[in-house]
This record gives structure tokens, C-alpha cells and sequence, in this order.
């Protein structure tokens, strides 16, 4: 479905990330773990189209996608949820949630279904509707952020550090909607730091390590691999 | 207690324009972050506009209007493509020289054009009424009539289309918007049209109790800058409210302290405000 090759991405003179190689079927879970500053987001943005490439190429369902506008992207169905959430914090609940469904803004029908789904997957989203997405707590805002990628009917979700800064009984929470939402036939590639959790309930996954990818495997073969263990699991 | 009436109403008058053209101006600042120095010679020639299409083609007052707001929003289309985008990576200051640039050139152009005489606008709304012991002419209730119009119309047009949401949506997220599929460059065009059409509008409304020559814009962009200073950078309803402030305080000023010190009342109240709350009134809480 999804097909990096021999990705590259330079901010100035810095590399970001180099020799990037990743490939997503459809419906899998597939986890890009990493410390801060390792390439993971930078890896997301060059898929969304915010990040141009320097090299390589990105296909998308056979297309090649590798330095097409973002909002073009959005419409084929490769959403991002971003880091830092990028809410908009002075509309409502509701209003960001309908924003994300911009793309589809002609379809009311379509919108008003989706927007039950979104509330049914969180239903405090739904109490709080006439909230300002700023007054919300930091877990409310990492539903919101996911749930307005979702107004948008992704078939690719890309979710950018969705536990970071959470409860660990919000992170439990988190990774069971995450399964719930891939349930749906919606493909996930999930940016982590907190491994374990993430290998839980992906297929595969990517270590990356100053822009490069390191290691690679099945979930399984990344839980037991010694180095990834010491360094993200700690055990 | 007469005289506190007519003021007041002429206050709502000058405020109605100074909001209009303080709209624009805060609009282009809180998606683009671009203070847009040329917003007063976008007024200016949106004046010069609607005076051309009446005196030589014998337009009525409001078609010349409506072509005034055509010619001077697409105008805006043309500086956010062809200037403003190009320099979207650059380093903010050249925003700014672009911007200042802008302006010098197109006072000139219309020097150039038009000449450097001042001009009257005959409206057909000279008329002078009296209601309940006010004394003014027609064009001073039109000018607020209108410009309050224009704002609803733009509250709507923010508030409850998908459209205008867009640029409530980049104002506050430039990359969450990109995230939902926004076309960024879209809104980008859009908003200067839309500010370009508002200058047209506030300069062709107030042309008819002022004078219309290329300088015409100068004290109004200043004014509007103290006003989106002061109401917050980027706030929609701080533009409005910093206008009426502005407006009253300027009429009453003239009135009561002195007219000679009315266009520095302003400034005076910048400082004021500054001081007292220095995010300006309707400071977004972040940013």
C-alpha cells in the first residue's frame, strides 16, 4: 500500500533522514520507534507532502506521491495526526472535528455518520463538544487530534507519538481505540517511543537511529531483539 | 448634551470605516503574519476606483463600488501570488520591503495616473436630514448602515462556511490546516481578496466626506495599525472594536480637547493601552 525507497529529506544542509526504506501493506500496524529526533516525524511529514524529498521515492497504492502537495494527499486518504496535535485551539470541539472533514465538506450525510463514529470512539469528545479545543486536557486533545484525522477517512493513518505526555491508564486507553480504528480496515503507521506498548498490537516495525533505519522486523522479532529491548524497553 | 449626540454619531461614522479597513488588515496579519504596509494604498486606489468609473464612465454609486472591490480584491490576488508566496521562506523582514515596496509604487502609479490633485466624490446621498435633533447627511448613515452590513456578512461568511472557516482554521494552526487538506495557498489568496475588497469598500464609503488623492491612505493605514495593535494582532473582533474605540475617542477628542490634536489621540491611546495590557484587548491566549 505504502512504499518508501531510499527516502531522503534535508532541512538546509542537515539530513533528516537518509536511506529510508519502509513498506506498509494494507490493514497493518506498522510501529517506526526511535528517540527524539531519530527521523520518525521527519519520515511522516515527507509522506504527507509537508517535508519535499531530496531523494527517493514515495508510492502510495502503486502512485507515486514523493513531493505532492499535502492537501492532494489529504484527499487521497494519507492523513496525518501530528505531533503537538496542531489542533486549532480557539474553535469548538465540533468545529475541529468538522475541519476535518474538510475534504469531504460537500457530503453532509457522509460528515454527520462520521462524526457519530468519532463519538462513539470517544465519547467524552461528545460531552464536550462545545468545548474550545485549547481548554481540553492533554489526553482529550490527543483524542480530538485523532479523531479529526478520522473525519477525514483516512485509508493510510499515520499517528505521530499519540501516548506522549499521557496517563499510562489514557496510553492503555489509546492503544486499544488505535486497534479498534485498524479494525476498520484503516492502515496504521504509528511513531512511538513507548515500545513496548507499541509492538503490543503492531505487525512490524522500523528502529530508527540518526535518520536511518536500523533495525527492522515482525513485532515478535523486535521484542526479542536484544538492543532494541535495552534500549527502548528497558528490561 | 446635542453635541455629545452628533459626536457620538459621528464617531460611529469614522469607526465604521476605520473598522473596515482595520478587518482586512488583521485578517492578512493573522493567517499570513504579514504586516501588509500597502493595505492603505489598496484603500487609496480603491477610492480612485470607484471616482474613475463614475466621473468617466457615468457609473452609479454602487456598480462603480462593486468594480472598485473587484479590481482592488484580484489586485490583492495578484501581490499574494506573485509577491507575498515568493517570499513565504524567506526571512520575515522581507515581508516587509516587499510590502513597503508595494506601497511607494503604487502611490506613484497613481500620481502617475490620476495626478496629484485632490479630487471630491459627489455621492447621490449628499442629502442632509434631521432625525430627533441629529443634523447629518445621507453618506454618513450609509457609511455605518454598510459597513456594519459588511461585517455581518463577513461573521457569516467565516462562521458558517466551510470557506471562511478555512481561514479562521490557518489563523490559528497554519499546519493543522495543511493536516485536514486545507490548500494552503488557497486561503492565502483568498484572504487578500478579500482584504483588497474591504479596503475598496471602507475607501469608496468614506471617499464621498473626504477627499480622494494618493496621499489619502497614509493616516488611515497608521490608525489602522494602532487599532489591530491594540485589539490584538490577528483578532477579528479586536479590529472591530479598536475601531469604534478609536472612532469615539477621535470625535470626542476633536470636541472636547481639541481638533487639532485629534489624529495624535491615536497614538495617545496606543500607548495607554499598551502599557495597561500590553498583548493588545483581544490577545489570543497562545500562540
Amino acid at each position: 500500500m505504502l512504499k518508501l525507497t531510499d527516502v531522503a529529506v534535508n532541512y538546509g544542509s542537515f539530513t533528516a533522514i537518509n536511506h529510508v526504506n519502509i513498506e506498509v501493506a494494507e490493514g497493518e500496524i506498522v510501529v517506526l520507534l526511535g528517540a527524539n529526533g531519530a527521523g520518525k516525524s521527519t519520515t511522516f511529514r515527507s509522506i504527507s507532502g509537508i517535508s519535499k524529498l531530496s531523494k527517493g521515492e514515495i508510492h502510495f497504492q502503486g502512485i507515486p506521491i514523493g513531493g505532492r502537495a499535502p492537501d492532494k494527499n489529504v484527499r487521497e486518504g494519507i492523513v496525518q495526526c501530528a505531533e503537538g496535535r496542531k489542533l486549532f485551539p480557539q474553535m469548538t470541539v465540533q468545529e475541529n472535528l468538522r475541519m476535518g472533514a474538510y475534504v469531504h465538506r460537500k457530503k453532509k450525510a457522509e460528515i454527520k455518520d462520521s462524526l457519530e463514529y468519532v463519538y462513539h470512539l470517544f465519547p467524552i469528545l461528545k460531552e464536550k463538544h462545545h468545548d474550545e479545543a485549547g481548554s481540553l486536557s492533554g489526553g482529550q486533545q490527543q483524542m480530538l487530534a485523532i479523531g479529526r484525522a478520522l473525519m477525514s477517512k483516512p485509508k493510510l493513518l499515520m499517528l505521530d507519538e499519540p501516548s506522549v505526555g499521557l496517563a499510562p491508564l489514557i496510553v492503555e486507553q489509546m492503544f486499544q481505540v488505535i486497534e479498534e480504528i485498524n479494525r476498520e480496515g484503516i492502515t496504521i503507521l504509528l511513531a512511538e517511543q513507548n515500545a513496548n506498548a507499541a509492538l503490543s498490537i503492531a505487525d512490524k516495525g522500523y528502529v530508527f537511529e540518526n535518520g536511518e533505519i536500523v533495525v527492522q522486523g515482525t513485532a515478535s522479532e523486535l521484542l526479542a531483539n536484544d538492543e532494541v529491548r535495552k534500549a527502548y524497553i528497558g528490561a | 448634551m446635542e453635541i455629545l449626540v452628533q459626536q457620538l454619531f459621528n464617531g460611529l461614522t469614522i469607526g465604521s470605516v476605520y473598522s473596515l479597513v482595520a478587518l482586512g488588515l488583521t485578517l492578512v496579519y493573522g493567517i499570513l503574519h504579514i504586516p501588509n504596509f500597502a493595505h492603505g494604498a489598496l484603500y487609496m486606489l480603491g477610492g480612485y476606483i470607484t471616482l474613475s468609473m463614475m466621473t468617466l464612465y457615468g457609473v452609479n454609486y454602487w456598480m462603480a463600488m462593486f468594480v472598485s472591490i473587484i479590481v482592488v480584491g484580484l489586485l490583492g490576488v495578484l501581490l499574494e501570488r506573485f509577491v507575498f508566496r515568493l517570499l513565504r521562506e524567506a526571512p520575515p523582514l522581507h515581508d516587509k520591503i516587499a510590502a513597503i515596496g508595494i506601497l511607494l509604487f503604487l502611490e506613484a502609479f497613481a500620481q502617475f495616473v490620476w495626478g496629484a490633485d485632490f479630487h471630491t466624490m459627489t455621492s447621490p446621498y449628499g442629502q442632509v436630514v434631521n432625525i430627533l435633533g441629529l443634523t447629518f447627511t445621507l453618506q454618513r448613515l450609509l457609511i455605518i448602515v454598510s459597513a456594519i452590513a459588511v461585517m455581518v456578512l463577513l461573521y457569516l461568511f467565516l462562521k458558517k462556511t466551510y470557506a471562511g472557516s478555512t481561514i479562521i482554521a490557518m489563523s490559528q494552526s497554519r499546519e493543522g490546516a495543511s493536516l485536514v487538506g486545507i490548500n494552503i495557498n488557497k486561503v492565502a489568496m483568498l484572504t487578500f481578496m478579500i482584504s483588497g475588497g474591504l479596503a475598496a469598500i471602507a475607501s469608496s464609503l468614506a471617499s464621498p466626506i473626504n477627499l480622494v488623492f494618493p496621499g489619502m491612505g497614509h493616516l488611515v493605514i497608521l490608525k489602522a495599525f494602532v487599532i489591530i495593535i491594540l485589539g490584538g494582532m490577528g483578532s477579528i473582533p479586536g479590529a472591530i472594536v479598536g475601531g469604534y474605540i478609536l472612532g469615539f475617542s477621535e470625535s470626542l477628542g476633536a470636541t472636547y480637547i481639541s481638533n487639532d490634536y485629534k489624529d495624535i489621540i491615536a497614538f495617545i491611546l496606543l500607548v495607554i493601552i499598551l502599557t495597561v495590557k500590553p498583548t493588545g484587548l483581544f490577545a489570543k491566549g497562545e500562540r
